[in-house]
């Protein structure tokens, strides 16, 4: 039974790398200089030079007429974030099958997005961005920075698990084990238990979930008042620090 | 894309199957069945059904497919949205998304979903739809002929024509900046055009500026310069001599408007040169005006002639006339050999209806003054090759009518059949038939013979079909083709 190659094996471990179609890493900036804050959040490509981190650190400086301090910041803050990933290459993320729970809970600028779904970590092909354009589209949600923001949180969760996952398949070997199909990973904010396979599709279950689960996996978009997003934005700020 | 109504009964107890709901699908999706899983779904789902994982089976799918169905069919008016659906079924949803597209693709769902209440979609349908815009775009603008200040109106946009001057006509009445250039050099026209009412264009004499009512003298060779009736009385031409200038008449000027140009190009195209239907279709102009406006028109005369060449086949189809090319033949003798491979196109067209115009643009331009065998090898090219086979035989069969040494060629008995079969091989050859058999060249080596049927001698270069019966008679000859010596037979001497 010779899988397909946009398949992981259920037999051989899988190297680490997000296990989406495109290998891109996300990125998340949040520095503060003098009063100052910038936020942001954005994919980048693990295979770019590193010469690209300082010039897009300048250039994004530049647009939003920052303070120059912000670029040593800026770039410094990528470059960290990509060496770490960096560290995990080579190593195995996991055997087996892994499906597990994604969770959005989100807002951009007036929108309030929570909804969570399931996500199969050796489907290669998957593609956090297309699943946000439908989302979007299915939704009509018209603000264009909210694709990109549910992507990102997917891609962050992604890579939180195959983290983990490095981790755990480490402690396996240590521990000498015998594998089985399916491993579980520790409960994380992110990404919570995978699925128990045999349970869910395993031939004496249906796939069709039962209506009152409906609403538990049914996204929520809310749209906020001015009045509201102050107020969470406030909330926000006071939690940070 | 036809649509079928499927009868496809959704899973319900025997009790309610006394009313079958009707849903409709495309007619290409009727390989679907609600009871079986069909190729097509194994080929372009194959992640379930190569065992590849536990959450990709089979029978998952068919849950998954069953169910998406029956939820776009509660509600079949609207369009069931991915979103919707992913809360209700327990699987990845890069996967799920998967087989919704492709249920989706093949129309088995949201097939007669309406055009929805969806901003983004609308924009989308928005972004697809051609803007029909007043008047040519800014960069495309075509002219009757260059320099022409005859009344005519200028083609709608959607016809774009390489054709014609760089200078710009406007519209009746519609706007457009005019570029630097064309208002440098034909301000005057432009005056004109603007000044004219709406459908009626005036024309100005070069000397006095007035306007000409009754008819102009225009320069033979500077279409531009004109000359009222007045002024010409006057001897008022300029550097010009009286000879140079002819009389146009301008009572009776015919005006055309965009839309009935439209009108005469689509029907010049569908009927050719049938002026009759051209004229019935172009109801407000009569034949005579349709065929000189076409002739105005800066391709007028690149459509009369193709339209000439869709000449129809009478005699062959039973009175059926069936546009088909011909070639505008210079030699007779290949006439029939042309008419036979257009009989061929025919029949090809008339098997597929469909397409016939595809098929028209992709004969090549067949250009008179290239050479019969150029001509003749595009033609077969279009052709499959027993097309060509079968116009050829028919060609030679005539032309051993007409020609005496035709006919010793390819009918003389002398020629034994000792060598029998030679390479004729497993792939096709087509044959060209003999231009000239008086075109004898002087003797040139060539490769191995071949023979094919009718004792017709053909050297292995020139032979290109495949004949079934194989019975050579080739001697030491001249290949029928090339005209070369054909070497390497029984060695007797040809009688």
């Amino acid at each position: 039974m010779k899988p397909l190659s946009t398949w992981g094996s259920s037999r051989n471990p899988v190297k680490f790398r997000i296990p989406t179609s495109d290998n891109l890493l996300p990125i998340r900036l949040d520095i503060e200089i003098d009063g100052q804050r910038f936020r942001d959040a954005f994919t980048w490509n693990p295979s770019d030079p590193d010469s690209e981190v300082v010039v897009f650190a300048k250039r994004t400086v530049k647009d939003l007429k920052l303070p120059p301090a912000f670029v040593t910041q800026i770039a410094q803050s990528i470059q960290s974030q990509l060496t770490e990933f960096r560290s995990y290459e080579g190593q195995d993320m996991y055997t087996g099958e892994r499906v597990v729970p994604i969770k959005l809970d989100l807002r951009v600028n007036h929108t309030l997005i929570k909804d969570q779904f399931l996500w199969d970590l050796n489907n290669f092909e998957s593609d956090p961005e297309e699943f946000a354009r439908t989302f979007c589209k299915d939704m009509g949600i018209e603000d264009p920075e909210v694709g990109p923001a549910i992507a990102i949180a997917i891609r962050e969760q992604l890579y939180e698990i195959a983290v983990q996952s490095v981790a755990s398949a480490k402690e396996s070997r240590m521990i000498k084990k015998g594998r089985k199909g399916f491993e579980h990973i520790p409960i994380s904010k992110a990404g919570g238990i995978a699925v128990d396979l045999v349970k869910s599709f395993g031939n004496k279950s249906s796939v069709i979930r039962k209506r009152k689960e409906w609403d538990v996996f049914e996204p929520i978009v809310d749209l906020l008042s001015n009045e509201e997003v102050d107020a969470l934005e406030a909330t926000e700020e006071r939690n940070a620090r | 894309m036809a649509m079928e109504a499927s009868n496809v009964k959704p899973p319900v107890s025997a009790i309610e199957e006394a009313h079958l709901d009707l849903y409709t699908i495309p007619s290409y999706s009727s390989w679907f069945q609600w009871g079986n899983i069909h190729e097509i779904e194994r080929i372009s789902l194959r992640e379930f059904f190569d065992g590849s994982s536990i959450t990709r089976t089979p029978r998952i799918y068919k849950e998954y497919r069953d169910f998406i169905i029956c939820k776009y069919r509660e509600e079949p008016s609207g369009r069931l949205t991915f979103t919707e659906l992913r809360k209700s079924l327990v699987g990845d949803v890069s996967t799920l998304h998967k087989v919704f597209t492709f249920l989706e693709k093949w129309g088995i769902i949201n097939f007669s979903g309406t055009v929805s209440a969806e901003p983004a979609e609308v924009q989308q349908r928005h972004k697809k739809e051609v803007r029909v815009e007043e008047g040519a775009p800014y960069g495309v603008r075509v002219v009757a002929a260059p320099n022409s200040l005859k009344p005519v109106a200028p083609l709608p946009p959607p016809v774009d024509v390489g054709g014609g001057g760089g200078g710009e006509l406007a519209e009746n009445g519609s706007k457009f900046p005019p570029l630097a250039s064309y208002s440098d050099i034909y301000g005057e026209l432009l005056q004109q055009q603007q000044q004219g009412k709406e459908g009626k264009e005036l024309v100005l004499c070069g000397s006095c500026k007035q306007q000409c009512d009754s008819g102009h003298y225009e320069h033979t060779k500077d279409e531009f310069l004109l000359l009222c009736k007045k002024c010409f009385g006057n001897g008022d031409y300029g550097s010009k001599s009286a000879h140079d200038f002819k009389y146009v008449d301008d009572t009776n000027q015919v005006v055309w408007t965009e839309a009935e140009t439209l009108l005469l190009l689509e029907s010049v195209l569908k009927h050719g040169d049938d002026w009759e239907l051209v004229a019935q279709n172009v109801k407000t102009k009569s034949k005579l005006d349709c065929i000189s406006k076409l002739l105005q028109l800066p391709f007028g005369d690149l459509m009369l002639g193709s339209a000439l060449r869709k000449t129809k086949v009478w005699d062959r189809n039973a009175g059926q006339a069936v546009p088909a090319h011909s070639v505008q033949d210079t030699v007779t003798g290949d006439d029939q050999q042309h008419e036979h491979k257009n009989q061929g196109q025919q029949n090809a067209n008339v098997e597929d209806p469909g397409p016939p115009h595809k098929r028209l643009c992709t004969v090549p331009n067949l250009d008179a003054s290239s050479s019969l065998m150029k001509q003749v090898g595009r033609l077969s090219s279009v052709v499959g090759p027993p097309v060509t086979a079968c116009a050829a035989d028919a060609a030679v069969a005539e032309l051993c009518y007409e020609n005496r040494c035709s006919r010793e060629i390819f009918d003389d008995d002398n020629f034994g059949d000792e060598l029998g079969y030679s390479a004729r091989t497993d792939e096709e050859e087509r044959v060209l038939p003999v231009e000239n058999s008086e075109g004898e060249k002087g003797p040139t080596v060539s490769g191995a013979s071949e023979h094919r049927g009718n004792g017709a001698n053909i050297s292995k270069e020139c032979c290109t079909i495949n004949f079934a019966n194989a019975s050579c008679n080739c001697n030491f000859s001249w290949c029928c083709s090339c005209s070369c010596k054909v070497i390497g037979c029984s060695g007797r001497e040809r009688n």
